[in-house]
């Protein structure tokens, strides 16, 4: 008897089904989601189901209760990207959404270089990339103000649209050596970097030389570039001195503007100075008396 | 006589099977490696030129990545992350690793195809911008029941920048176009 | 049977003993030139020139200086302990590190009483092997042979204060914390200004000049790549030591790149790459390279020769000197290097010497030398 309840019990359920009593799992993704928020995901059917969701940075497994709606925390939303959600009870059934990016809050803001000559024509270049609070990329796009500035002086100011979520500029240098203060703002966010102005090349490289008890000594004019800028100190100003002895030659850093070097050399001597590949005056110095 | 007969097949017989195991994980491994196919335009790059050098960099390495981002979905180990990842993107990558650990999913990129374009390079060189067209295989599985299974087509925006000997991928986010 | 390896092993390394002993010091051979050393304590008396001068060097080889200093003719005018100054080295030189691997001797010219020798040197040091070519006058006394040691010259340094106020540059890292654009020190900028790349007798190799371009000093490498016609690389090679490594700013190096027993014929391209990376440094010592001439030696060679002069209050302890040669349209036609095996002591001066190959002497018309320095406990 038993045994044939449990029978009857089965027939009627499959009739049950096919007469479309029976509801199976079904879900609606959501249809876009901005990273950081919740979401809700209506199930209909009934029964016990095991609900996936496998994303960017989450796969997590659950078991749910088919017919209630099943909450997606902030925290599973955080990354952009494509969502899978996979809900399996007698089968699996799936669906895609997407989470965009959240509203802009950093800026990562690539300068180069970090020293540059000066007077140099686009020398500075910049890439501006906008974020989100959780580290996605803005793809929408957005005005960037860009701003370049030595002391007082504004050397550029330019308003650059985003495209695929990015915006750059490239400028000249400008003409005295310091800090050039570069700035990208979107909104009410910015960015700040320094750039180092140095001097160029040296310019007009003028040595003169004095024969001393012990040989010459060679000392440059202060050295500057065509700007007007002091070269910086550690600066290499090579010497070299020809004469009946043989060749002589110094590398000698630049101190307090000046390169200074001692060279041995009893004759007339032939002297000159380099520096890089700038060529300086050359000077004769007699024989030692 | 017999016994020692038998020790000896039974030596050459694992010999053989280990042997068979190697080429077998190693082919798989050349598989795994060859069913990433990538195609990447560098035309559109701007503003500033793709060298030559740079062009077969990009192209090893990001093919290099998405292969061992298969490798690391698939066996659940973060260890094939390290080298073509930096930044968020490894950071996200090792997230999903873990999560998959902990849930005892895995997930399978099979027979991938990258039509890549490069759609902006730095100036300096430092960034790159890659919009690549993914096409895959995509099976997840739970404790070895596959729940899901579809040919998938996705869009990702892609950055990369020079690391010290490579390029490496430091986002890789889905976008529904680009 | 269970002791047979034992035994074995205990009779090689007997062997291998006695081995190493009987033939320390054989550097080759060649007809007609004495070299290496005699059987230890069975060294052949001093009747000969030939015979005198090995003893001499065998036993300051094997640091035996009482026998080497007696072997030394009491006219020379060096007290033993100058005498293992000169071979030992001091104040942190190259020669402090080295060790005579070996020697080859040959006559120039004997009489009754007095010979003349020359002898070429084979060190061992911790920057590869190098060779001195010296001379040695050996005299009769009795019925033995002593070789007359020359005077050994050693700088006489006043004692001074030098103050130092030169430039010096410190680097400071970052955190590991990867803030991507935040904190942006560039490499330095450094340009290669000339590249040559020629056979030679031991294979192709290439070599030019390097400029730092930038405001701080830069740690520099130079890589050349050979590429085939099918675009292919053929091999890669680094710089090495031929290269003044640390350049100050706007400061000249010249670089040389082998490729042992590769043809320029097969080579189609040379890609070069240069890198540097931002390093601490300072600008002190200069050191001033004097009097540079290039002459033939005792042996024939073309060597370019001259003084360094350490200008300031340091010891360097291992200089380095790096030169390269021009042909009269100044283009590089050669780098050669050479390391000084004696320390540079303050405001001294010590001699250096560098090759020419025969086949290029003809060529130079113009040379410079930039001068690299290793100091002990110093970046």
């Amino acid at each position: 008897m038993q045994r044939f309840l449990q029978v009857c019990a089965r027939v009627s359920l499959g009739v049950a089904c096919l007469a479309g009593f029976c509801y199976a799992q079904d879900f609606q993704a959501p249809a876009a989601v901005s990273a950081g928020d919740e979401a809700d995901i209506p199930t209909t059917g009934s029964g016990k189901a095991t609900f996936y969701l496998v994303g960017p940075g989450v796969s997590r497994k659950s078991e749910v209760n088919l017919g209630e709606s099943i909450h997606l925390p902030a925290q599973d939303t955080k990354i952009a990207g494509d969502y899978l959600a996979i809900v399996c009870s007698s089968t699996c059934r799936s669906g895609g959404f997407y989470v965009s990016a959240a509203k802009p809050a950093t800026l990562t803001f690539l300068v180069h270089p970090s020293r540059v000559p000066v007077a140099q024509s686009d020398a500075v270049s910049g890439v501006l990339l906008p974020f989100d609070q959780f580290h996605n990329l803005i793809l929408h796009p957005l005005t960037v103000n860009f701003q370049l500035a030595t002391g007082n002086a504004s050397l550029l100011s330019r308003q650059v649209p985003t495209q695929n979520g990015t915006a750059w500029f490239r400028a000249l240098s400008g003409k005295s050596a310091g800090l050039l203060q570069v700035i990208a703002a979107v909104d009410d966010l910015s960015a700040r970097r320094a750039v180092q102005q140095v001097a160029s090349d040296p310019c007009n490289l003028r040595i003169t030389g004095q024969r001393t008890k012990t040989g010459i000594i060679v000392q440059t004019e202060p050295v500057r570039d065509c700007a007007g800028n002091p070269v910086p100190d550690g600066t290499i100003v090579t010497f070299t001195a020809t004469g009946a002895n043989g060749k002589s030659s110094v590398d000698a850093p630049i101190k307090r503007g000046v390169a200074q070097a001692q060279m041995l050399a009893s004759g007339a001597t032939s002297i000159s100075a380099a520096s890089g590949v700038v060529m300086g005056n050359e000077v004769r110095v007699g024989a030692q008396q | 006589m017999h016994m020692s007969n038998h020790l000896a097949r039974f030596r050459s017989s694992c010999s053989v099977a280990a042997f068979a195991l190697c080429l077998g994980v190693s082919l798989n491994l050349h598989a795994a490696d060859s069913a990433v196919q990538v195609q990447l335009d560098f035309k559109k790059a701007s503003p500033r030129g793709v060298e030559e050098l740079t062009e077969r960099a990009i192209l090893r390495d990001y093919r290099f990545a998405w292969t061992s981002i298969a490798q690391a979905l698939e066996f659940n180990t973060v260890d094939p992350l390290e080298g073509p990842f930096a930044g968020d993107a490894k950071r996200w990558l090792k997230q999903s690793v873990v999560s998959q650990q902990q849930s005892g999913l895995n997930q399978k990129y099979l027979d991938q195809t990258h039509r890549v374009e490069a759609v902006f390079y730095a100036p300096e060189g430092d960034v790159m911008e890659l919009h690549d067209t993914a096409e895959y295989q995509l099976q997840i599985s739970d404790g070895g029941k596959v729940i899901h299974d579809e040919h998938a087509v996705v869009h990702y925006v892609v950055l990369m920048t020079p690391a010290a000997d490579r390029w490496v991928i430091r986002l890789l986010q889905a976008v529904p176009q680009f | 049977m269970k002791f047979a390896i034992p035994i074995t092993l205990v009779v090689l390394t007997v062997l291998l003993m006695v081995a190493g002993l009987v033939w320390t010091g054989h550097a080759g051979g060649t007809v007609g030139i004495a070299a290496g050393s005699a059987m230890y304590g069975l060294t052949p008396n001093a009747d000969t020139p030939e015979h005198a001068l090995a003893n001499l060097l065998t036993d300051a080889q094997r640091r035996n200086w009482d026998r080497a200093y007696a072997d030394v003719s009491k006219t020379s005018d060096v007290d033993e302990s100058s005498f293992i100054q000169d071979w030992i080295g001091s104040n942190g030189g190259l020669r402090s590190f080295s060790s005579l691997e070996g020697f080859d001797s040959r006559p120039m010219h004997i009489t009754n009483d007095e010979a003349q020798m020359r002898v070429r040197l084979h060190w061992t040091t911790p920057v590869g092997p190098i060779e001195d070519a010296r001379d040695f006058h050996l005299i009769k006394e009795g019925d033995v042979w002593k070789t007359v040691w020359p005077k050994v010259q050693v700088p006489s340094v006043p004692a001074q204060v030098v103050p130092v106020t030169y430039l010096r540059w410190d680097l400071v890292t970052g955190g590991a914390a990867d803030e991507w654009g935040s904190k942006n020190v560039d490499a330095p900028h450094v340009r290669i200004i000339s590249m040559n790349a020629v056979d030679s007798a031991e294979g192709a190799v290439v070599m030019g000049e390097v400029v730092n371009e930038d405001t701080i000093p830069a740690f520099v490498n130079v890589n050349a790549t050979l590429v085939d016609g099918a675009g292919n690389a053929i091999d890669q090679e680094n710089s090495f030591d031929k290269i003044a490594h640390i350049l100050l700013p706007k400061q000249v190096t010249p670089y040389r790149i082998d490729f042992p027993t590769i043809s320029l014929k097969s080579v189609k391209n040379v890609r070069m790459d240069v890198k540097a990376t931002l390093v601490p440094a300072s600008a002190d010592p200069v050191i001033g390279v004097m009097n540079q001439k290039v002459e033939s030696d005792v042996q024939g060679k073309s060597i370019l020769h001259g003084d360094l002069l350490n200008e300031s209050g340091q010891t360097v302890n291992i200089p380095h000197v790096v030169a390269s040669f021009y042909d009269n349209n100044g283009k590089v036609v050669w780098v050669a290097d050479g390391y000084v095996d004696r320390a540079l002591l303050p405001q001294s001066s010590e001699p250096f010497a560098v090759e020419i190959p025969r086949s290029l002497a003809g060529k130079v018309q113009n040379f410079h030398v930039v001068v690299n320095q290793y100091s002990l406990g110093r970046s």
